[in-house]
């Protein structure tokens, strides 16, 4: 019986437990998981022969082979490892905006796309871009770590303050394996987003990038003459609404989005956009299983 | 037409008024006082806003909008503070006549369209300034008046009268007008005596280009007249007012045409005028006319049968209807002689020539015929262009010509002296028609009886005993009177009647003439000649040879008109409103053609007056624009969009709809 918990539901959960995470590059795992590895090893799985040099093991001779033929040959089993998942989380303060902030959202995300990988004995590693370069965090394996990972997202807070670059690098830095890595996001960047999507490019990760924007700023419902301040940076903005603006505001979103979309499907980047008022059921098992994370 | 100011507040309440727009701005700068929100992130509103920074002066005013809005919203409601008003006309009074001319003058297009369409656009105005309760009626004149509608407050029923007023070719004549008026608005009206009741006054507005005589033994009562003067002084026309054939003077074969044209414009103008035999141009000519001048114009048309003659000019000016005129020229139309005579046989021997038969049908009779009924009743027919009794006479003087050949009219104050024996002839009056070419030099008389010719008659061979021949009018005729016989008649000393000559003329060249002379002149007939024209409107007689005739006249839009001709073969023709040639037709034959032209000076001269006055009775009406003018007030308009402006911003603010 799972742990209830704020970020998953137990109905959640209950559809969560038959996916499985994709990735579109075969790994080398640490440890014996659940998925093939290049690695040649003890599996159940045959993959080939050998011929027998001095020093193999004894036991992975086939000995039928050799009564037909006397000659030792050695059975190659493919070998099953774990699959490296990462789910960074961008906790900047902008993150903390719409119902459920946009932070809540990815922390949920994170969570269930943690929660397949738990229960397919896959390493999953949830982290944030404010982390420090040494401040690793805690790796979880097999459903049983599901507790510990959820109270480990519950502790996530918004306030970073910290550039894109800096927290991928960052990143970068902590976790030298390969995987897939899932960025959650709001791209709203002031310095760009791009070169820290460079930064996991180069890293010959699988990269997801979960675009999170909420339905006030893909659709802001404000008038008036306002004074627009940006809760990362103070910074001001004065605007007097006007459906011109507003026009232009969107097409100005409209052309970020597709922006990004398009550095991201250059550099073999799967982007995805997601509104905090769709439920992460539906995304998990509508968009996300279209593009290929999960199946 | 500015407006006028009429100040409505005190000093003070004024400074409370100028208060107020800057209270407005100072509000408004206030509450622009922007209202800080926390947001996600600048970055994208930043970049939303930059270009449309470029513009940031119309940001800012349409920004601004709505504080625009109310400071225009303010200004109206202090020009309607201060009672902003301008000079209007209003229409004054309760009851309302609209005499409209509708005459040829109104088809002048020297104001509007025409004319009578400026008239009736004018009405059109004042029954739109009716008042509910307020009743008008419509005439629309021209020499006659028409009821176009009783009094009635329907403003869409005197609209539509109003629109299906047509313009006439008529003459004009206000006083028919005013009695059709002043019968419907003076009730107790009978002659000089009538009742003036206080209550009925009514509003008389005269439309009209004033073009008409002064209305004399006209007393208006209860009719309070206005005189609105349409036209415009700048008007100019040239115009056809008179339009004839002759023969020449020089050379009888040919015919000439003449024209008067005269300018009533205040321009010399230069016109072409084309003169078209049925449709066919057979000669133009040119001519300038200096303002307000008339010109002859002469056209040698040749012998012509018969046909249509057209006299067209083009200066282009104001007045089209002037500009045509027609005239038919009929063919010859042989006179209807009677012969009364016991015997005279130089007589109807020089009747009866082949030049005379050509234009004269003799008819011979003996006295008993004047006894018949057939004779008594062509006589009072007028069947008859000529009757010539010879030595006898009728009992009652037809209604035709006579000649009387030694007997004296019945009636007419003729007497003769003693019969006295071969008189002189001592004079002839040659300028006669009856006598022109004449020499009677060598003609002896027998005898004779001098005439005493009756007043206003014309002695024509006078002898040195007397008249021996005279001619006197009786009525539309003329009676000619001969004292002596050609042929006469004496018992003899057995009893029995013996014949002698009368005189020598008979064996005289002048004879003939004399003869020929008679059935041009009081035979009526006249050679090809134009049979004249009629005015529009003017009943013409026509005449069949039948009686109760079945005539169809078309007239020149085409149109076609039966009637039926009397028992004496006449018929009278009274719709000649349309210019132009007219049919007669009888049994699908086109018997005469008639014309019908404006040739009116009067309704040519469309200049108005520079001082448009109208005389009705005693009364001299002065031209008066169009109406009384009074203040109209323009604050409950400035109020009406001022609530609209104030909707309008309300809904703005409302609703976030930016320009």
């Amino acid at each position: 019986m799972p742990p209830t918990s704020t970020i998953l539901t137990p109905e959640l959960l209950a559809r969560l437990e038959r996916m499985e995470l994709v990735s579109r590059k075969i790994f080398r795992g640490r440890m014996k998981g659940e998925r093939r590895s290049p690695r040649k090893g003890q599996s159940v799985e045959f993959a080939d022969f050998r011929n027998y040099v001095p020093g193999d093991d004894l036991r992975f001779v086939d000995w039928n082979t050799y009564a037909r033929l006397e000659k030792l040959f050695l059975k190659m089993f493919l070998e099953e490892e774990d699959l490296h998942f990462y789910a960074l989380i961008d906790a900047s303060d902008s993150m903390a905006f719409g119902e459920p902030t946009k932070l809540q959202y990815a922390t949920q995300l994170a969570a269930s796309l943690g929660f397949i990988g738990l229960i397919r004995g896959d390493r999953v590693k949830i982290e944030t871009l404010g982390q420090s370069a040494r401040d690793a965090a805690p790796v979880f394996r097999g459903r049983r770590s599901l507790w510990r990972m959820l109270e480990h997202l519950e502790a996530v807070e918004p306030g970073e303050s910290i550039t894109m670059v800096e927290g991928v690098k960052n990143f970068c830095l902590r976790n030298s394996g390969r995987g897939i890595v899932v960025l959650i996001a709001d791209l709203m960047e002031k310095t760009g987003y791009k070169d820290a999507l460079k930064y996991l490019v180069s890293r010959d990760m699988d990269v997801y990038v979960i675009h999170l924007l909420s339905a006030e700023e893909l659709d802001p419902d404000v008038e008036g003459d306002l004074r627009l301040i940006d809760c990362e940076d103070g910074d001001v903005a004065e605007i007097t609404v006007s459906a011109p603006l507003l026009k232009r505001y969107k097409q100005t979103l409209a052309a970020f989005v597709d922006g990004a979309r398009d550095f991201c499907n250059r550099r073999g980047i799967v982007y995805l956009m997601a509104r905090n008022d769709v439920p992460v059921e539906d995304l998990i098992t509508g968009f996300l299983r279209t593009r290929g994370l999960v199946r | 037409m500015w407006p006028n100011i009429a100040n409505m507040l005190t000093w003070w309440q004024w400074s409370i008024l100028a208060a107020v727009p800057p209270a407005i701005v100072l509000l408004y700068f206030l509450k622009l006082k922007r209202r800080p929100l926390e947001v996600p992130s600048t970055y994208l509103w930043h970049r939303s806003i930059e270009d449309l920074h470029v513009n940031s002066i119309w940001q800012r005013l349409r920004r601004n909008l709505l504080l625009f809005l109310q400071l225009l919203f303010l200004l109206l409601a202090a020009l309607a503070l201060l009672g902003l008003n301008w000079r209007g006309t209003e229409l004054t009074g309760d009851r309302f006549v609209f005499l409209v001319d509708r005459s040829a003058s109104m088809q002048a297009t020297d104001v509007g369209t025409s004319r009578l369409d400026e008239a009736k656009r004018l009405v059109d105005e004042m029954i739109e300034e009716m008042e509910s309760g307020d009743v008008a009626m419509i005439v629309s004149f021209d020499d006659t008046a028409k009821i176009e509608q009783a009094f009635t407050d329907n403003r869409r029923l005197l609209r539509r009268k109003l629109e299906g007023i047509e313009p006439s070719a008529h003459a004009t004549s206000l006083l028919e007008a005013l009695k059709v008026a002043s019968g419907l608005v003076n009730p107790g009206f009978a002659g000089e005596d009538f009742q003036l009741t206080p209550d009925l006054l009514a509003e008389l507005y005269v439309l009209s280009d004033g073009k008409f005589p002064a209305v004399t033994g006209f007393s208006l009562g209860n009719l309070r007249p206005t005189f609105i003067s349409v036209g415009s002084p700048d008007a100019k026309n040239l115009g056809i007012v008179a339009f004839s054939v002759r023969r020449s003077e020089s050379n009888p074969e040919v015919f000439q045409a003449f024209a008067r044209l005269e300018n009533f414009g205040g321009e010399d103008v230069s016109a072409s005028i084309d003169l078209l035999l049925d449709k066919e141009l057979i000669d133009a000519d040119r001519m300038e006319i200096a303002a307000g001048e008339t010109r002859g114009v002469a056209f040698d048309v040749g012998s012509v049968e018969s046909g249509v003659l057209k006299l067209e000019i083009a200066a282009g000016d104001h007045l089209a209807i002037d500009d045509e005129a027609y005239l038919v020229v009929a063919p010859p139309e042989p006179a209807n002689v009677l012969l009364v005579t016991p015997g005279n046989e130089p007589l109807e021997f020089a009747l009866q020539t082949d030049s005379t038969a050509e234009i004269a049908e003799l008819t011979v009779e003996s006295p008993a015929f004047l006894k018949t009924k057939p004779y008594l009743a062509a006589a009072a027919a007028g069947l008859y262009d000529l009757i010539i009794y010879d030595r006898c006479r009728p009992e009652t003087m037809p209604l035709a010509n006579t000649l009387l050949i030694g007997s004296l009219p019945p009636t007419g104050g003729w007497s003769a002296g003693e019969a006295v024996d071969v008189p002189q002839i001592i004079d002839v009056e040659a300028g006669h028609p009856l006598l022109q070419w004449l020499e009677m030099g060598d003609v002896m008389l027998a005898a004779g009886t001098p005439l005493e010719v009756p007043p206003g008659g014309t002695v024509l061979i006078d002898t040195n005993e007397g008249p021996m021949a005279a001619v006197a009018p009786r009525e539309r005729f003329e009676d000619m009177v001969i004292g002596f016989r050609i042929i006469d008649e004496i018992a003899g000393d057995d009893g029995k009647l013996q014949r002698y000559i009368g005189t020598n003329w008979m064996t005289r060249q002048s004879f003939p003439v004399f003869v020929l002379n008679l059935f041009n002149y009081l035979g009526g007939s006249r050679d090809a000649l134009e049979t004249g024209y009629v005015r529009p409107g003017k009943p013409v007689a026509l005449k069949t040879l039948d009686a109760n005739a079945k005539l169809r006249v078309r007239t020149p839009s085409g149109e076609t008109l039966d009637l039926r001709s009397d028992e004496l073969g006449n018929a009278a023709f009274t719709n000649t409103a349309e210019l132009g040639v007219y049919q007669v037709q009888s049994g699908g034959q086109t018997q005469q053609q008639f014309a019908v032209n404006l040739c009116n000076a009067a309704e040519s001269d469309i200049r108005p007056d520079p001082k448009p006055t109208i005389q009705i009775g005693y009364e001299e009406v002065a031209g008066a624009p169009a109406r009384q003018s009074a203040r109209k007030e323009a604050w409950k308009w400035l109020l009406l969009v001022g609530l609209l402006i104030l909707l309008t911003e309300w809904y703005i603010y409302n609703r976030r709809v930016y320009l």
